[in-house]
């Protein structure tokens, strides 16, 4: 009788963990990203990561319940394409009082989606990620604040688990806020014109701008 | 006795019927060539297959593209450079947001020098897209799993359809031109019959697509 009992347990215990592991997806964003193409401008800059974007994590708790963790891997993404468009280059945690650099550039998680098969009934796992970037000088005077925007899918594949697709999806978004950075930096009005009046714009920035 | 040997003889019969009457897939496959010539490929020259991503409800699934790579690769002399050490070597330019959907775009991509340099560096001479994705386009029929203190099974018929459709571009990059476009539209059934035990007989329609899509690609090469 015993043992009838405790194999009934088993499988009760059994299926609620099966129930239980099919529902909720947490996923910590990993991945590398390559030296991007970019003309270097000769710029010092500051990148300040403060705490709440070093460790940034999505968390959605309404149907399947889905949290998606992307402040190191953005923090990697940020340094990597700052490395390759400015000369030199130093990551501060807070707001530098005073700082030598010619640039402080602080990136701030405004908001995050994602859209999953489950809900939208698309084939494809899709995040969205938007970022307020703000440029300040040496002395802390603002010099540009805008909204940038990334985006990033995968297709859906058998065997694949939601958790797999939904790194590889936010690795898209965060390859593609790189790529809108890189591209984008320069033609943000405030920050065209203060290279400008700096005369730091080679001839080349405007031609890859494409 | 009897019923139970009846049962277990249509179990049987229903799974052979399924399949020798699936796996069935059926692929159609146009090309089109701009001249008669063969394109030339020699011994350092390589080709990056490369798929469309700047679709909103769709996308070129990477394996699909790895698979026509392989395919490229086999039984030619031909050198095939993967889909993502591409995209990161020329980071970010070839991302859904930045990658040249014209051969105009490609052009003033390739004359500027920091672009154009590991391009060349790879010897890449022809850039193939491949635009398209396989679909379940309709789905019948359901399949019941329960799992108790006793033991579990599963209980039901389903079938499904897939269909792919793909295209694919070959730019030449050393004259930026368009040498050709291959195009396959692939179909299958695929069924799962389950009294007890599930058994799955999976169409490989996208597998199929991949097939009829490299090897005609592969005869617009000369090497």
């Amino acid at each position: 009788m015993s043992i009838q009992i405790k194999s009934s347990l088993n499988a009760i215990t059994l299926t609620a963990l099966f129930a239980l592991a099919s529902c909720a997806t947490h996923i910590e964003v990993t991945g590398a990203f390559p030296r991007a193409i970019s003309e270097q401008l000769p710029i010092n800059s500051v990148l300040v990561f403060d705490n709440a974007f070093r460790t940034y994590k999505f968390e959605v708790y309404e149907g399947k319940e889905v949290s998606i963790a992307v402040g190191q891997t953005q923090v990697d993404l940020f340094t990597v394409v700052a490395n390759s468009m400015f000369e030199a280059t130093t990551v501060a945690d807070a707001m530098p009082t005073s700082s030598k650099a010619d640039l402080i550039v602080v990136p701030n998680v405004e908001d995050v989606q994602i859209s999953i098969p489950y809900s939208s009934q698309l084939k494809v796992f899709e995040v969205w990620i938007k970022y307020n970037l703000q440029v300040f000088g040496p002395d802390g005077e603002p010099i540009a604040d805008w909204i940038m925007t990334a985006y990033g899918k995968t297709p859906t594949k058998f065997l694949k688990s939601d958790g797999e697709a939904l790194n590889q999806a936010a690795i898209v978004a965060l390859r593609d806020a790189g790529a809108h950075f890189i591209i984008g930096f320069a033609r943000v009005p405030e920050i065209s014109q203060w290279l400008d009046g700096k005369r730091l714009r080679s001839g080349g920035q405007s031609h890859v701008a494409l | 006795m009897n019923s139970q040997l009846s049962l277990t003889t249509a179990y049987i019969a229903a799974a052979l019927f399924l399949i020798f009457s699936t796996s069935c897939t059926t692929t159609t496959v146009d090309k089109y060539h701009e001249t008669n010539l063969k394109l030339n490929l020699t011994g350092s020259d390589n080709i990056v297959v490369l798929g469309r991503r700047h679709y909103s409800d769709y996308e070129t699934e990477p394996d699909f593209i790895a698979c026509i790579g392989k395919r490229l690769v086999k039984g030619k002399n031909i050198g095939v450079i993967s889909e993502p050490a591409f995209m990161d070597s020329v980071y970010p330019w070839f991302e859904p947001r930045t990658a040249p959907l014209g051969l105009k775009r490609l052009n003033k991509m390739l004359n500027e020098p920091m672009i154009a340099k590991p391009i060349h560096a790879q010897n890449i001479r022809y850039m193939i897209w491949i635009d398209g994705s396989t679909q379940t386009t309709d789905k019948e029929g359901s399949v019941s799993c329960a799992i108790g203190p006793g033991g579990g099974g599963c209980f039901g018929f389903a079938t499904w359809e897939k269909e792919a459709v793909y295209e694919a571009i070959i730019w030449d990059l050393n004259s930026i031109t368009e040498n050709g476009r291959v195009k396959v539209n692939a179909k299958g059934s695929s069924y799962m019959i389950a009294i007890g035990l599930p058994i799955p007989i999976i169409a490989q329609v996208q597998d199929q697509a991949c097939e009829g899509i490299g090897d005609q690609l592969k005869t617009f090469f000369a090497s």
